[in-house]
């Protein structure tokens, strides 16, 4: 926690570098003004003094407690706000809060990783994380899907994926643009191009609802358990302490229970893709 | 073509040993050159095919011969379904976006087979449902990140 005497003051942190990924997205690299230590998938809140916060999931390595590194997509008041901040800036994270990836059960297995728009900021995080236990892993693998190349969020990230032992990475954009002559069509095209022992894997979907829904039909179609498939919901996360409501789902809050579930857990819930 | 050739590719995996035959008797192979045009939207089509080697792109075309390209055809993958089924109109164009080649299997006598067969017209028709299930699905994932559902 941010302070242990008064879970709502958040932790200070200094604004290093702000990194424009996209048009819409930055990432903004922050050093808390101490360790501040998260497991891949949880979330924190993110906030500037005087406007407001956000919920957010870390997009750098778990492995790292003096640098936290959160993407965000301006969709709104406090995004936008976030946006025009320069680099020595000043703001506040809380958390971390919820449950995260259980990358424990994935040793020895074959993980597919399906992520669209900037659901690939948690799944960076993820990455991380699998890179340090990858010696007891059988093979990762990403399938990614962006608008157009443009709107594609840490470009360079797939070359060195591919340049790692166990690791493959493959992208398609829904609409070409000049000089792109990678594949077109939406991110679950490219589960037809994989090879993976299902038996032997998990599989983890994480983007916009829409994508969730549709990858998470595919990946069962391809012979997916509903217990060998984790979602990353997320569902206006606010309090981020099951306190005030606003991410319930179902029986579940999604700041506490989540907000990475497996299939299985939620999928009686007619929530879950709205 | 020999049989050995088909039990590469997915696409003709849980075929007998005859039933793989009957594909090679009715199948030539194609090459495509770069930007080359296989079909063209609303073409009369006779021949289903199945890509073998390269990249391929799907796409529409719209008013003031604009076009636009909705996806990717990948090794293995079956285009062209719409030479099984009348009015064996095309519903979208296919371009070489590498050097290409395919198997183009011919459609009135693959439909024959099927007419005679139901254990080979069963796995075909599933395999034929299952490309035209994901292209629809595709779609309706695409047509939703459009409208920003």
């Amino acid at each position: 926690m941010a302070d242990n005497t008064n879970i709502y003051k958040p932790l200070r942190a200094r604004l290093e570098e702000v990194i424009e990924e996209s048009p819409l997205i930055k990432t903004f690299v922050l050093i808390p003004e101490r360790e501040f230590i998260f497991s891949t998938g949880q979330f924190i809140e993110l906030s500037v003094d005087g406007v407001g916060e956000a919920p957010f999931t870390p997009s750098s390595s778990p492995h790292v407690t003096d640098k936290l590194e959160v993407t965000v997509m301006k969709t709104g008041y406090v995004t936008n706000i976030m946006h025009q901040l320069k680099s020595g800036a000043v703001m506040g994270i809380r958390g971390p809060y919820g449950r995260g990836y259980p990358v424990s059960n994935f040793e020895g297995r074959e993980v597919l990783i399906l992520g669209g728009g900037c659901g690939l900021a948690p799944i960076r995080s993820l990455l991380f994380a699998l890179e340090h236990m990858k010696d007891n892993l059988e093979k990762v693998i990403l399938c990614y899907g962006s608008k157009t190349p443009t709107d594609c969020i840490y470009k360079p990230l797939f070359s060195r994926l591919n340049s790692i032992d166990k690791f493959e990475a493959y992208r398609t954009v829904d609409m070409s643009e000049e000089g792109w002559d990678g594949p077109v069509g939406v991110a679950t095209t490219l589960l037809g191009r994989v090879k993976v022992k299902i038996e032997n894997s998990v599989a983890v979907v994480c983007g916009p609802p829409v994508m969730m829904k549709f990858g998470t039909i595919r990946l069962l179609e391809m012979g997916y358990r509903d217990d060998q498939i984790y979602l990353s919901m997320e569902k206006n996360m606010s309090c981020g302490l099951g306190k005030c409501g606003h991410c319930m789902m179902g029986e579940f809050f999604v700041c506490k229970d989540g907000p990475v579930f497996t299939y299985k857990e939620i999928k009686h819930n007619p929530e879950i893709w709205k | 073509m020999e049989i050995t050739d088909f039990e590469q590719i997915k696409f003709f995996e849980k075929y007998t040993g005859e039933q793989l035959q009957k594909i090679a008797s009715v199948s030539s192979v194609k090459e495509f050159k770069v930007k080359e045009i296989i079909f063209e939207q609303y073409d009369e089509l006779t021949e289903i095919y199945v890509l073998l080697q390269g990249s391929l792109s799907l796409g529409i075309s719209l008013p003031k011969d604009k076009r636009i390209h909705l996806g990717t055809i990948e090794e293995g993958q079956l285009f062209s379904w719409s030479a099984i089924f009348p009015p064996y109109i095309s519903t979208a164009w296919v371009m070489a976006v590498t050097p290409a080649k395919v198997i183009a299997i011919d459609a009135r006598k693959l439909n024959a087979e099927i007419e005679k067969d139901c254990d080979f017209g069963f796995k075909t028709m599933s395999k034929i449902a299952q490309t035209i299930s994901h292209r629809l699905s595709d779609t309706r994932f695409q047509l939703m990140n459009q409208l920003n559902v």
